[in-house]
């Protein structure tokens, strides 16, 4: 256990993991559950929050500056990620309707 | 005062993060997520990361966000059938989801933490501390990342472009 002094009150870092576990878990289900490419795409998103805010506890509890660049690291990666996954989106959406992710499955072997 | 932050922010993020999987409508679920950013952004002040706080703010709820409405705007109302192809989907992934978080409880129950830096806390976590790290430590995977948004960008800018056989 390692408690963390905010504002003069001790929080625990492991309710901060626990946080982000539940949100990661959340965006999971998302990806699993949703049929939608859009709504999975914002799922995916959910995911990367979630692990940022593992980084940024992390970063507090070792109060070493890395883990928030780090965090900013994934912020880039998850906006360019976003940018191109959308384009990809609209260029599918732009040749036919899709209502069902497993309608693009015709790649597969 | 901080726990009583931590905690509605924490049920806030939750409660948004529910909404991104439930939500029938895709707008809903955007919306869900920028509550979802909001509340971690709170967080973040709370863990003393001031700039993280502000980029989340500024980027991702402004930023990403408005790109993913505007998507939806283009694309329209999509209509999200009951049930995939796969018969068992939801079941199996209901069960998937469960494992996971087991593992990841299973996980924070064996966390060893070990002891903090000596750091500054009225200095940790600001902009100056950020600009430090990133322009001298971390300089080169720095413009590796801007490498990245150009190549995003070009990659953007190809797919999205008009065709020449669609005209």
């Amino acid at each position: 256990m390692s408690t963390l002094n905010i504002g003069g009150e001790q929080l625990d870092a492991s309710w901060f993991l626990l946080l982000s576990a539940v949100l990661f878990v959340l965006g999971a289900a998302g990806v699993l559950v949703r049929r939608n490419p859009l709504v999975i795409l914002i799922s995916i998103e959910l995911m990367l929050n979630a692990a940022n805010l593992a980084l940024v506890a992390f970063s507090r509890q070792l109060l070493n500056i890395e883990g928030q660049l780090f965090a900013l690291m994934s912020m880039t990666v998850a906006a360019a990620e976003a940018v191109v996954g959308l384009a990809i989106l609209v260029d599918i959406f732009r040749a036919r309707d899709v209502e069902d992710i497993d309608d693009l499955s015709e790649l597969r072997g | 005062m901080a726990i009583a932050v931590f905690f509605v922010a924490a049920i806030l993020a939750v409660l948004g993060g529910v909404g991104v999987v439930i939500s029938r409508q895709p707008i809903r679920s955007v919306l869900s997520l920028v509550v979802v950013m909001l509340a971690l952004s709170v967080i973040f002040l709370l863990l003393s990361a001031q700039f993280v706080f502000a980029v989340q703010i500024i980027v991702y709820a402004g930023a990403v966000m408005v790109l993913f409405l505007f998507v939806i705007a283009l694309l329209g109302p999509a209509r999200e059938l009951g049930r995939g192809r796969l018969r068992f989907q939801s079941w199996l992934s209901g069960l998937f989801v469960v494992a996971l978080l087991g593992l990841m409880w299973a996980l924070l129950q064996g966390v060893q933490y070990r002891q903090p830096e000596k750091a500054d806390l009225s200095f940790f976590g600001t902009v100056q501390s950020i600009g430090l790290g990133l322009f001298t430590t971390y300089l080169y995977p720095f413009e590796l990342t801007s490498i990245l948004l150009l190549t995003a960008a070009i990659g953007a800018i190809y797919l999205s472009r008009k065709r020449v056989d669609d005209l």
